[in-house]
Order: structure tokens, then sequence, then C-alpha cells
């Protein structure tokens, strides 16, 4: 069965030409899905702006080499997916020193001193009750691969075979990790699932 | 648990999307032969809808006019990098290798060279020994050879034969 053209496809392949009216269709058309998908696997709001913003100029400066052998969707996620890997990894190797970390010199002192704004944090910003709160929790805690699974399987655009092809992994494999983290999923949010307060009767 | 195909495929399905209307009337079915499952599929569908609700994270208004102005920059960056020249590529990149090549390409061919010498003065002094000896008689002298050793059992040398050689 011929695959139906992809309307994004070819406004990349106009980008390709340097059309940069045709990368802001681009850009517009998917800033909320990237911008959503980094900000839940970064979980700073200010950093998945930066992030998402990485990932549309990085679709640019590739423009050169872009073939149509995919969606362009698939694409996209695939340099969204390794940005935010790459973003987590070095976290992960550069820890950020708690707040209460003494000064060296000063004791009474802390190293890092910040402007007491009473503003909430990123992670809040986004939350609308206790009941997003806790799934938000929930999912931040899950492993980044079940997690990123998880995100990219709410994409309308996404098939379950092209989450696999942007995750480098099997069909098997990608069913799985979404089964596994929803399982977990479904754990933690036993009590909220029970009470019917998510309940959305068939 | 259960790992029916049916039930399995339905709640892949409904990860997704909203279930179509024949894939709920299936489910229905389905359930209503597998009480046991009712549960399970409560929470699946409880969490679809918790996930699907999930707000979306906010963008700001300007967000691409800045990636609009980020590619400009990174556009501009690129043409201010001096462009490269033969000359200076070969400096930076090239030159340091080739040398090293080259020396270590020397270095080989000297030491086989000086090897290759070295056997050459052996041999030549090998056939300046062999030169001093008188040349040999030929093999006809070799005839009688059989008859003499048998009529000699013994295992001392052979006095004449020893005479014609030298």
């Amino acid at each position: 069965m011929a695959m139906a053209p992809d309307p994004d496809a070819a406004l990349m392949l106009r980008v390709k030409q340097g059309d940069t009216g045709a990368f802001a269709v681009l850009v517009d058309k998917y800033k909320q899905p990237i911008l959503n998908l980094a900000g839940r696997m970064l979980r700073d709001a200010t950093e998945a702006e930066d992030l998402a913003q990485a990932v549309f100029v990085q679709v640019f400066k590739s423009a050169g080499r872009y073939e149509v052998s995919a969606k362009f969707s698939t694409w996209l996620f695939t340099i969204a997916r390794n940005l935010c890997l790459n973003e987590i990894r070095r976290r992960s190797r550069h820890p950020v020193d708690s707040m209460d970390t003494p000064h060296p010199e000063q004791e009474d002192q802390p190293l890092h001193q910040f402007e007491d704004k009473q503003t909430a944090s990123p992670p809040e910003r986004l939350l609308h009750g206790e009941l997003e709160q806790k799934i938000e929790q929930a999912l931040a805690g899950l492993p980044e691969n079940q997690r990123l699974a998880i995100l990219l399987c709410r994409q309308d655009e996404l098939s379950y075979e092209e989450i696999a092809r942007v995750l480098g992994c099997t069909l098997s494999a990608t069913k799985s990790l979404i089964h596994r983290g929803r399982e977990t999923l479904k754990q933690q949010l036993k009590p909220y699932l029970q009470t019917g307060d998510w309940h959305e009767s068939n | 648990m259960t790992n029916d195909p049916i039930y399995n495929e339905l709640r892949e399905a409904s990860w997704q999307r909203k279930l179509t209307n024949a894939e709920e009337a299936q489910l229905r079915t389905w359930l209503a032969a597998h009480p046991e499952a009712k549960a399970d599929w409560e929470a699946e569908a409880g969490l679809n809808t918790a996930l699907g609700g999930l707000p979306n994270v906010p963008i700001p208004s300007n967000f691409t006019a800045r990636v609009l102005q980020a590619v400009e920059r990174e556009a501009a960056a690129e043409q201010r990098r001096p462009p490269s020249n033969w000359a200076s590529w070969l400096r930076v990149r090239w030159l340091p290798r080739v040398a090293l090549t080259a020396t270590v390409v020397c270095v080989g061919v000297g030491s086989c060279l000086l090897m290759q010498d070295a056997h050459n003065k052996r041999l030549g002094e090998g056939v300046a020994v062999v030169s001093t000896v008188p040349s040999l008689p030929g093999p006809e002298i070799l005839k009688d050879f059989d008859a003499i050793r048998a009529s000699n059992p013994t295992s001392a040398a052979d006095e004449q034969l020893l005479a014609v050689l030298q």
C-alpha cells in the first residue's frame, strides 16, 4: 500500500531550498507537541523552551541533508528525543549543588544565594490542581525511556511503528515500554482511578 | 492481567486515541464474556483520560520569532567563519600528519637499506671464502664409489678419495 504523501515532508523540502516561510509553518505546527515533550522530560519550563528552540534550529541546520525516507514528524521527534536524552545525561554528569550547600569560607551563608521571589516553581506553573500534579509526579518518576514512550504515544502524528523508529527499538519493545510505564502509573494513581475522578465511561 | 489478543489490540488502540463505535461495541461484548477484566479496563480508561487531560506546556507568544532569530544568528555565524583556503587547510590539519608519516617511512626505508647492506656484505665475505677453494673435480670420480666403499668395510676415511678431492 502506497504511503500517503506527507505535507510536512513537502514543506521540509522547501526549507531545504531556503524557504524560511515553510520553516515557520512547520515551527508553528509542531512547537506545542515538542514543548510538551521537552517540558515533561526535563521538568523545567525554561530549559524546555531552550531545548524546543534547539530542536527547530537543528531541523533548519540539517535541512540540506533531509531526505524523504520517513514522515517528517518521525524525524522531528527523533531529534527532540536525542536532545532531551543528551540534556538528561548532561545533568546526571553535572549535578546541580543543593541550595543548602554551605559556603566553604562562611559557614553561616549558603554557597548559592538567590533573590527571594514569590513565584511558583516551574513544574507547578504547568499544573492545575492536585490530580494533574499527581500524574505529573508519577510521570516524572518513570524511567526516561518509559516516560518518553508514553509521551510519544499521546502524539496524534505518530503510529506505534513510528514511535519505535523514534525510540530506536522494535515494535514489541516499544509496546512493552508503554505497557510497563502505564502499569506503574496505574499503581501509583490507583486511588484516583478508583474514585473515578478520571473515569470516562465508554 | 489478560493476554487475550482482542483485548490487547483494543487496549493498545485506546492508548493513542478514542475507540471507534465499532471498537467500543466489540469491547463491551468481550468484557461481558470476561468480567474479571473489567477492573483492569476501568483503570486503563481512567489513565487514558488522565493522560489526555494533561495541560499543554505554555508557549511564549514569540516562540516562532525567537526560533527564526536563532536560525538567522546561526547562518550569520556560519558566514563569518573564515573561508578555508587550501594553504591554511594544509598547514593546520594535514602538514603535521604528512611530516610524521614521511619521517616514519624514511626511518623504515633507511633501516631496510642498512639491513640489506649488511646482508650483502656478509654474502660477499662468504663468496670471498669460497673463491679461494680450488675447483672441485667432476662427478666422474664417484663412478666407482660404491665398489670402493663395499671393499673397505671400515668406517675410516678413504685416504685415496680425500687425496683426489684435494
